[in-house]
């Protein structure tokens, strides 16, 4: 009864009744009862899983953090991980997030699947003792700091003698939470669903300000000499002062944007639904120039030594002169992928490392983006890569962690996220 | 598989619905309501065929029971008869299936487009991005406003009305077509049936998103419209109301004979009852 979770089975089991139920002879009845509406409901995809989220992994002193799709925070250690060690050995943790007595929506029979009532969109952030986790519930979400090396939460109140809090409290919610967090300065910065970017005091979890940018926030601010960059789903783009969240200037673009801005050299990249790749002066704001692909740029951009690396949903990759006077943009090259390219690349010592959604990690030469080597983990990949010397770490769609050398070319381990 | 639905039959529904937005001024309400009435109106004919078949299969339901009775402890004779009667009719049983097997598809993929288009969870938003197509016009709609009337086409309606909404219009479309059993076994499970349906949908309404739930209401309504116009008035609900409505008592008086009111509301309820059933048959005849 759980293949639907977004109601989809729900609505299968209502045509289905409505069929089975009606005046129709019983030897028609039966076909469709046994035939015809479970074959139309698998073409049609209802056996999706009911989990959500796509956590990145957040690598901080030797030990690797994720968010589970069944809403668990998780500390490994690659080390035990490639030894196969028994889960968990040193260094390691699992914390189920607490759901602060959070009632299920009001609901029918419809609600007949029990999905998570935690999802984990954000990669974790780390810094000192804390891990940062936010969180996305239906409407609502929270931002948790948890205790690095064991977390302290007794009946879903955070352990205030190890530094640990809940905004905005156990009580209360904001807006769910899909963008990774941001640290800056002391201070963690995130957007929110409400479309409201807060900024909030990093070691004891006080709000210092917030700023409503009128439309949903499902990407990560960017930072840079003070500034906070956030995109949000109404096509603006804001700058805002990150010491008193002042707007500093805002843009309106044509289409959504569905990527996270990047800011590097005094210009912000990112991409829109309507296939463009923008370079904005971020200063003022103005458009320096703007690439046209060949569709959604989702993947944040990666920005070294003067060239963007843009993922596209066409399954291309396109490496972009970062500092062009050409209005349309100048692509030094593009690499061809075998499906969409959803999580960002990553700059590796071995080359640019680009995962499709299929599964395969390409690593690409980034002088001329000639293929070094390919890697397929066998499983769909859209949470962001995390590159660590030789290895890159994915969280795959089979709720699994992947140890991939990139180097050799090969997946060193493999660990579900599914633990009991 | 999952390739071709997508391509064949999700993708241009969704890609037509979002374009239709665009055109009606970026209100997806109104889009909904509009594609809604165009599906049912390019799925008439099928309509038309599955009501004819379904109604061939009602009719015959006496004399199949008289069969199913007759020839209880011989089912091989019993398939045989069956199959001479449904012969001498003129009937398919499977005639009433094939207008559903192509509906169903439609109706489900109109279901994932709604909730792709309103891209109410991050995961909504990755899909549709990989189903629509590259017009400047549909790319550029996105996002949708999810605000009509009252509703947050996203998210379930807060109030009832929209569960009501389903759960009576629903009903009414129902009634319209059951007709009444003389087995009170029989009528008693017809009137369940014609209870739950709606009452589960209302429910299922109460969590749905309410994009989905003012689909239901224009298909319903929709196919209210069409029934009174194919089937001739409104069928088994006039009649039932008819025939279920008491007489009033301060005109009815206790006398041996029926009294001259009593008798010319008998009357005009025979002539209604005869009108009304003229017609219902109206299409079928022809």
């Amino acid at each position: 009864m759980t293949l639907c979770p977004d109601g989809r089975f729900n609505l299968c089991l209502g045509v289905l009744l409505m069929f089975s139920l009606s005046n129709l002879p019983k030897l028609i009845r039966m076909v469709i009862l046994l035939v015809v509406v479970p074959v139309i409901v698998s073409v049609a995809g209802c056996a999706s899983p009911e989990w959500q989220g796509w956590s990145g992994v957040a690598y901080y002193e030797g030990t690797l953090f994720v968010g589970s799709t069944d809403g668990k925070l998780l500390a490994m250690n690659p080390s035990a991980r490639s030894g196969d060690l028994s889960f968990p050995a040193a260094d390691e943790w699992v914390f189920p997030i607490p759901t602060f007595g959070l009632a299920r929506p009001v609901c029918g029979p419809a609600c007949a699947s029990p999905s998570p009532v935690v999802n984990i969109y954000a990669t974790p952030r780390i810094a000192d003792d804390l891990v940062y986790i936010a969180t996305y519930s239906g409407e609502s979400g929270r931002i948790l700091a948890v205790n690095r090396v064991a977390p302290g939460y007794t009946e879903g109140a955070p352990m205030r003698s190890k530094g640990e809090w809940v905004y905005p409290s156990v009580l209360e919610s904001i807006g769910a939470i899909v963008g990774s967090p941001v640290l800056y300065d002391g201070m963690l910065f995130f957007g929110s669903s409400d479309g409201k970017v807060y900024a909030l005091d990093a070691t004891y979890g006080e709000k210092k300000w917030v700023y409503d940018t009128g439309g949903k926030i499902w990407t990560s601010p960017a930072i840079a000499d003070s500034v906070l960059y956030v995109s949000n789903y109404e096509r603006r783009l804001c700058a805002l002062s990150i010491q008193d969240g002042t707007l500093l200037w805002q843009k309106e673009f044509p289409a959504s944007i569905a990527s996270s801005p990047v800011v590097s050299n005094g210009k912000l990249f990112f991409g829109t639904f309507d296939h463009y790749f923008y370079a904005l002066d971020a200063t003022s704001g103005d458009v320096k120039w703007r690439f046209k692909g060949g569709g959604w740029f989702w993947a944040t951009p990666v920005v070294k030594d003067g060239v963007v690396y843009a993922g596209c949903l066409n399954g291309k990759v396109y490496a972009l002169k970062a500092d062009t006077d050409v209005v349309a943009g100048e692509k030094l090259w593009e690499f061809s992928a075998d499906a969409p390219i959803i999580a960002g690349p990553v700059l590796t010592a071995g080359g640019l490392a680009v995962a499709s959604k299929s599964g395969k990690i390409y690593v690409l030469r980034v002088e001329d983006g000639d293929l070094v080597r390919t890697v397929a983990i066998g499983s769909q990949i859209v949470a962001p890569l995390c590159a660590v010397g030789d290895m890159i770490y994915i969280h795959a769609r089979d709720r699994c962690i992947y140890g991939v050398n990139i180097e050799l070319g090969e997946v060193v381990w493999k660990f579900s996220t599914l633990i009991k | 598989m999952a390739e071709l639905w997508n391509t064949l039959i999700l993708e241009p529904i969704l890609n037509s619905l979002i374009a239709l937005c665009s055109i009606l001024g970026g209100n997806f309400g109104l889009a909904i309501i509009v594609f809604t009435v165009v599906v049912r109106m390019a799925l008439l004919p099928l309509t038309l065929r599955q009501t004819r078949s379904t109604k061939a299969m009602q009719e015959l339901q006496p004399k199949l029971q008289e069969l199913q009775k007759k020839y209880a402890k011989d089912q091989q004779k019993l398939q045989q008869e069956m199959v001479k009667l449904y012969r001498e009719a003129g009937v398919n049983p499977l005639g009433c299936l094939w207008p559903l097997l192509i509906q169903l598809p439609i109706w489900i993929a109109l279901y994932q487009s709604i909730m792709q288009a309103l891209a109410a969870t991050p995961e909504n938003l990755l899909n549709l991005a990989q189903h629509l197509y590259s017009w400047e016009p549909i790319v550029r709609a996105i996002p949708l406003d999810e605000k009509f009337l009252w509703l947050r086409l996203s998210k379930p309606d807060p109030n009832l009305i929209l569960a009501l909404l389903v759960g009576a219009t629903m009903w009414v479309q129902q009634k319209m077509v059951t007709p009444p059993a003389a087995d009170p076994r029989q009528q008693s499970v017809n009137s369940m049936t014609l209870m739950m349906m709606p009452l589960m949908f209302a429910l299922f309404t109460l969590s749905f998103p309410s994009g989905l739930a003012l689909y239901w209401v224009v298909s319903n309504v929709v196919g209210i419209v069409i029934q009174y116009f194919i089937g001739g008035g409104w069928g088994y609900l006039r009649r039932s109301s008819l025939s279920d409505k008491p007489v009033p008592s301060r005109d009815v008086t206790v006398t041996k004979s029926p009294s001259k009111v009593l008798k010319k509301g008998t009357e005009e309820s025979k002539v209604v009852s005869k009108a009304t059933e003229t017609r219902k048959k109206g299409f079928f005849q022809r």
